[in-house]
């Protein structure tokens, strides 16, 4: 009898094996149909885009550069500015939004509802969304980094005010502690740390995005690339790309160097 | 009059667990009153219903001629910063100095921007360097609490109640994470503190010797109701044994400990 169910059992669970592979299978073909994959044509696309890697962006333009300065600064005063501001809101609300922290229940969700459509439309929407009402310009970036970042912040603040040690949290208030000495005497210095931690990865995420959000209409470097490609001034794109990249490499040195004195 | 009346205090959890189911009994001023039972007794419960850091579900508290069920914020601290309460595990801040520590006993005696901001009073710094002193922790005032041994840092647990100046001190299971020498020194001292200050104490206690040693009176506790009210020599091996051994359902008991530390989280 036991022997017969075992036996069942281990059937039923290889139909479902085989079941899923199927599926995999069938949907890998279904969307390598729908959007016309195929390896040949791969293949004869490869060596358009060598000759435009190699040909048409080298060697860089390295007499732009100064023109890049601007934009290049831009880039990262928009990240800075959207990490310092979204990090400061998002620090506030992130206390309204954990379940260790929050004065009301209903508040904590509308506030986690609320961040999740912020930073669930992608960067890119909110830009040309903002482009639309503000024209471009740096400030319409900015904005549009704010946002996410808010989004992003009240998050992870929020699940890192959920880790803190409850027994000091406790202690005070059997002690008679009114909420906000609870806050600034137990929950904000626990806190600290892992405020600074996120923060200075939002500013990673945010100097990587802003090059997005540039090409859409916000400023800064994104915006001299798209230019550049309109323009078919490709030695110039080429050039900020690589500005691009030494922006984001010394952001995660720094951050790294940052982060690893502090925690 | 006595300090603290409870009545028909009752606690049933949210998920019908019965943790509390009917207790009365009287705390006169002064008096050192230690609370025995199996694990999941109620113990943990019983002493965090009567600072409401659990909401009681039903029954009177009645604390200095007042009744403490259903106050407001306000009331409550009042209420909270004159019945100090110590914890199992100590509860300190491990990052912060010892003196810090202890005046966070001050805290609900503060405006709450004042206590948020951590501008403490020159007269409560003063205070708190003497009580130290007087838990014999005068060289550590300066160190990081999480340097201390535990039970050093459970004595500035006792100099963090004892700067609330409490009429009652609640001690949950003071001494349970402790070795038996530091369990001892730090028996001795809460019971010499609270009786030179004339503070009255409910101490829960897995150890019936260190009840007997220490306490003026005993209250036995068994599946959330009391079974057992007198004097150390009333409690007889037979009644120790009525209080320990009817076969407790552990699985539901330990759940309600649980239950009690979640919910004062």
């Amino acid at each position: 009898m036991s022997a017969e169910q075992l036996e069942r059992m281990k059937r039923t669970k290889r139909d479902q094996l085989i079941l899923v592979l199927v599926l995999i299978v069938g949907l890998s073909v279904w969307s390598a149909f729908g959007t016309s994959f195929s390896l040949p044509a791969l293949w004869g696309g490869f060596g358009d885009g060598a000759r435009f890697l190699f040909v048409d962006l080298m060697p860089p333009d390295i007499s732009g550069l100064p023109d890049l300065i601007g934009p290049a600064l831009d880039t990262i005063y928009m990240s800075f500015v959207a990490m310092f501001i979204g990090s400061i809101i998002a620090g506030a609300l992130s206390i309204f939004a954990a379940a260790t922290t929050s004065p009301h229940p209903v508040l904590q969700v509308a506030l986690r509802a609320f961040s999740a459509m912020f930073r669930n439309i992608p960067v890119i929407i909110w830009t040309i969304l903002l482009v639309a009402s503000f024209g471009l310009g740096n400030l319409v970036g900015t904005l549009s980094l704010l946002i996410v970042s808010i989004g992003m912040l009240v998050r992870c603040f929020a699940e890192s005010l959920e880790e803190i040690d409850m027994g000091q949290v406790e202690a005070l208030r059997a002690a008679g502690a009114s909420y906000w000495q609870v806050i600034g005497q137990a929950v904000l210095p626990q806190f600290l740390p892992s405020f600074i931690g996120w923060s200075l990865y939002n500013l990673e995420i945010n100097v990587r995005a802003s090059t997005i959000v540039g090409m859409v209409g916000g400023g800064g470097l994104g915006f001299a690339i798209q230019s550049g490609i309109k323009l078919f001034q490709y030695k110039d794109v080429s050039m900020a790309v690589i500005l691009v990249l030494v922006i984001v490499l010394a952001t995660e040195m720094l951050t790294n160097r940052i982060r690893r004195r502090i925690i | 009059m006595a300090l603290l009346q409870v009545e028909g205090l009752k606690k049933v959890y949210a998920d019908g667990t019965v943790g509390l189911s009917g207790i009365d009994f009287e705390v006169k001023a002064g008096e050192f009153i230690a609370v025995i039972g199996p694990s999941g007794a109620g113990k943990s419960t019983l002493l965090r219903c009567l600072n409401q850091m659990v909401e009681p579900t039903g029954g009177s508290i009645v604390f200095q001629g007042a009744q403490t069920i259903g106050s407001g914020r306000r009331k409550l601290r009042n209420i909270r910063r004159e019945m100090s309460m110590i914890f199992q595990g100590f509860n300190l801040f491990e990052r912060v100095s010892v003196l810090t520590n202890v005046l966070h006993g001050r805290l609900g005696y503060m405006s709450s921007w004042r206590g948020a901001l951590g501008l403490f009073l020159k007269d409560d710094v003063a205070e708190a360097r003497r009580l130290l002193e007087r838990v014999g922790l005068r060289e550590q005032m300066h160190k990081r609490a999480d340097e201390l041994s535990g039970g050093q840092q459970q004595r500035v647990g006792i100099a963090r109640a004892l700067a609330q100046k409490p009429k009652l001190i609640l001690a949950d299971e003071p001494i349970a994470s402790l070795d038996p020498a530091a369990s001892e020194t730090v028996m001795s001292s809460l019971h010499r503190f609270c009786s030179e200050d004339g503070i009255a104490c409910l101490c829960n206690l897995h150890q019936v010797d260190m009840a007997k040693k220490y306490a003026s009176r005993i209250i036995g506790i068994h599946k959330g109701q009391k079974v057992f009210d007198g004097t150390p020599d009333e409690l007889t091996d037979e009644m120790i044994r009525l209080i320990y051994n009817q076969k407790p359902a552990e699985a539901q008991e330990l759940a309600e400990t649980d239950m009690a530390r979640k919910e004062t989280a």
